[in-house]
């Protein structure tokens, strides 16, 4: 199994405020299928609290393809996009792919799946592979543990 | 205090140090933000010739004393071909009657449904928006033109009445096409590209009239990955700019280097490549002054500098990755330099990136070229490696070759 650098959703906002969330910037973030709501809702709470922002999530099977500039365009400022990876979609990855310079225009974007999704969207992806900020373990802050990368 | 503590006071202000260099290093940031910031490093010579001037001056130097040339640039993923594009701009700024346009086709389209006809039409508009700002009165039928184009771009809806079909008049007719003798160097014009290559030239004859200098700069192509697909705009858009006095610059697939038809040396007037690196990216001097121009120096020792370029396999992206990443583990880490455990974690984490999807005939055709240098780029899996950029194309003495790209080769792990 492939161990990226592990985190937590009050690291990731903290590296967020460094960084600074309103560059263009793509991250990756891998997480175990029973996980995906509790970092969901910690990683809105730490925007919340930490930024000041608010947390957009959007089951990447309601993206369409050929709209991708619209989905994750910010109709707000103070908002950042979370695509759930919730299933395997090709045509969407691929349109990501192609479109990648579309996907951070406004800013952050945080793309969330299991380790079989992030890892198949990767492989078809080579463009996103290239692009990406950043390709993170995520936990939820109660049970993390070794930070060691 | 541990590091994951989440304590409010803060003694010293650590952002302050990484906050700016993180932000230089950002791979996708706007590179317009970057010409504008000075961070962009031109190289002092082609790539792969030192006794050639850079790629940006060779494009420059053509497009100003051959118009209507049309020329190739052809790199791997994140190897800087964008980067080059923004420079030749730069280069051709220096005549007043240049009229240089910068087309990225994926921020005006979705390259997925992409049409023939359509960089046309996006040249098309952005000359209007060209002759819009330095113009007054445009003619009447050059605005109905624009109009035209416009709605050949994005489509239009109308209403209609239909009509009853009328199955008793007429005989039914049954098309035959009867083949030539002679085969047609590249396919007709499809109709839809000869009505935008009317409304083009309407739009571009003010200034194709003044003789004023226009170079078209293409990017976004290189993302169809299908060799197929981009030869496919080429014989059709871009063949309506030849004699047009129009130049043409585009960003094309690695993959066409490697193409056995030789469509991009025989079609393009001048083709450049980007490889990887041309000499070992640890002693490169250019690899070294890009970080430095973003401000390496004041967060890391020189060694340091030397691995991430090393480790990056000379591909630009990959090097301000590394380095952003290293700053990002230092500051994790609360600490006030990037030291070799953070570029040694940095190297870990984008060579794990590059192992991902790797099956075992990607592995095999990697540990051979590991150990024998054979790399058969015929094989459709030894392409998928270099579109990927998990193997990296070099140039080095003459001699084209193929690695590992360093990283991988970090955490590739070892045949049971």
């Amino acid at each position: 199994m492939i161990d990226f650098s592990v985190t937590t959703p009050f690291r990731l906002v903290r590296m967020l405020a460094t960084a600074g969330y309103n560059t263009p910037s793509i991250y990756l973030l891998i997480c175990e299928a029973v996980a995906l709501e509790a970092v969901q809702a910690d990683t809105e709470a730490e925007l919340k609290v930490q930024l000041g922002l608010s947390l957009r999530s959007l089951p990447a099977s309601g993206v369409r393809p050929e709209r991708i500039e619209d989905a994750l365009g910010s109709e707000a400022s103070g908002t950042i996009p979370l695509v759930i990876l919730d299933q395997w979609l090709p045509k969407l990855v691929a349109s990501f792919d192609r479109n990648v310079v579309l996907l951070a225009t406004n800013g952050t974007v945080l793309l969330l799946g299991t380790r079989e999704i992030a890892e198949r969207t990767l492989a078809a992806a080579p463009n996103l592979r290239n692009r990406v900020t950043d390709v993170l373990s995520i936990r939820p802050d109660q049970v993390f543990g070794d930070l060691s990368v | 205090m541990e590091a994951d503590s989440k304590s409010t006071i803060v003694e010293f202000d650590r952002r302050q140090v990484y906050r700016p260099f993180i932000e230089r290093l950002n791979p996708i940031a706007s590179l317009l933000d970057l010409v504008a910031d000075d961070l962009i490093v031109a190289r002092d010579h082609d790539p792969r010739d030192p006794g050639q001037p850079p790629i940006h001056v060779a494009f420059a130097n053509s497009a100003e004393l051959s118009r209507g040339s049309q020329m190739a640039l052809v790199g791997g993923i994140g190897s800087g071909k964008t980067t080059e594009l923004l420079l030749t701009k730069q280069a051709l700024s220096r005549h007043s009657d240049a009229v240089t346009i910068f087309v990225d086709l994926a921020n005006d389209t979705d390259l997925s449904d992409l049409n023939t006809g359509a960089i046309l039409a996006a040249i098309g508009m952005r000359l209007y928006s060209h002759l819009r700002m330095t113009r007054k009165d445009l003619p009447k039928d050059l605005v109905a033109a624009h109009g035209k184009l416009r709605e050949l771009a994005f489509g239009k809806t109308i209403l209609v009445v239909p009509e009853e079909q009328d199955y008793d008049g007429g005989e039914e007719t049954v098309r035959v096409d009867v083949p030539g003798l002679m085969r047609l160097r590249f396919p007709a014009l499809r109709r839809e590209v000869k009505e935008v290559k009317e409304l083009l030239l309407r739009i571009a004859s003010p200034l194709l009239e003044s003789d004023a200098q226009i170079t078209i700069l293409i990017d976004g192509l290189d993302r169809l990955i299908m060799a197929e697909r981009f030869r496919e705009y080429a014989e059709q858009d871009l063949q309506v700019l030849r004699g047009t006095k129009m130049t043409a610059i585009v960003v094309a697939p690695l993959l066409l280097w490697y193409d056995k038809s030789r469509f991009l040396q025989d079609y393009f007037d001048l083709v450049k490549h980007i490889p990887a690196a041309a000499a070992d990216p640890g002693d490169s001097v250019f690899l070294k002054q890009v970080l430095e121009r973003r401000g390496a120096q004041e967060l890391m020792d020189r060694a340091d500098v030397s691995s991430i370029a090393k480790y990056s396999g000379g591909v630009l992206r990959d090097l301000l990755t590394l380095a952003r990443s290293a700053a990002e583990y230092a500051y994790r880490d609360d600490q006030d330099r990037i030291g070799r455990q953070h570029v040694r974690a940095a190297i870990k984490q984008l060579g794990n990136r590059y192992l991902v999807g790797l099956g075992r005939s990607h592995r095999s055709l990697l540990r051979r070229l590991a150990m024998n240098q054979e790399f058969p780029i015929e094989d459709s899996t030894a392409r998928e490696l270099l579109v990927n950029r998990q193997v990296l194309e070099y140039f080095r003495g003459g001699r084209e070759f193929f690695d590992v790209h360093p990283a991988l080769a970090k955490v590739l792990p070892k045949p049971a």
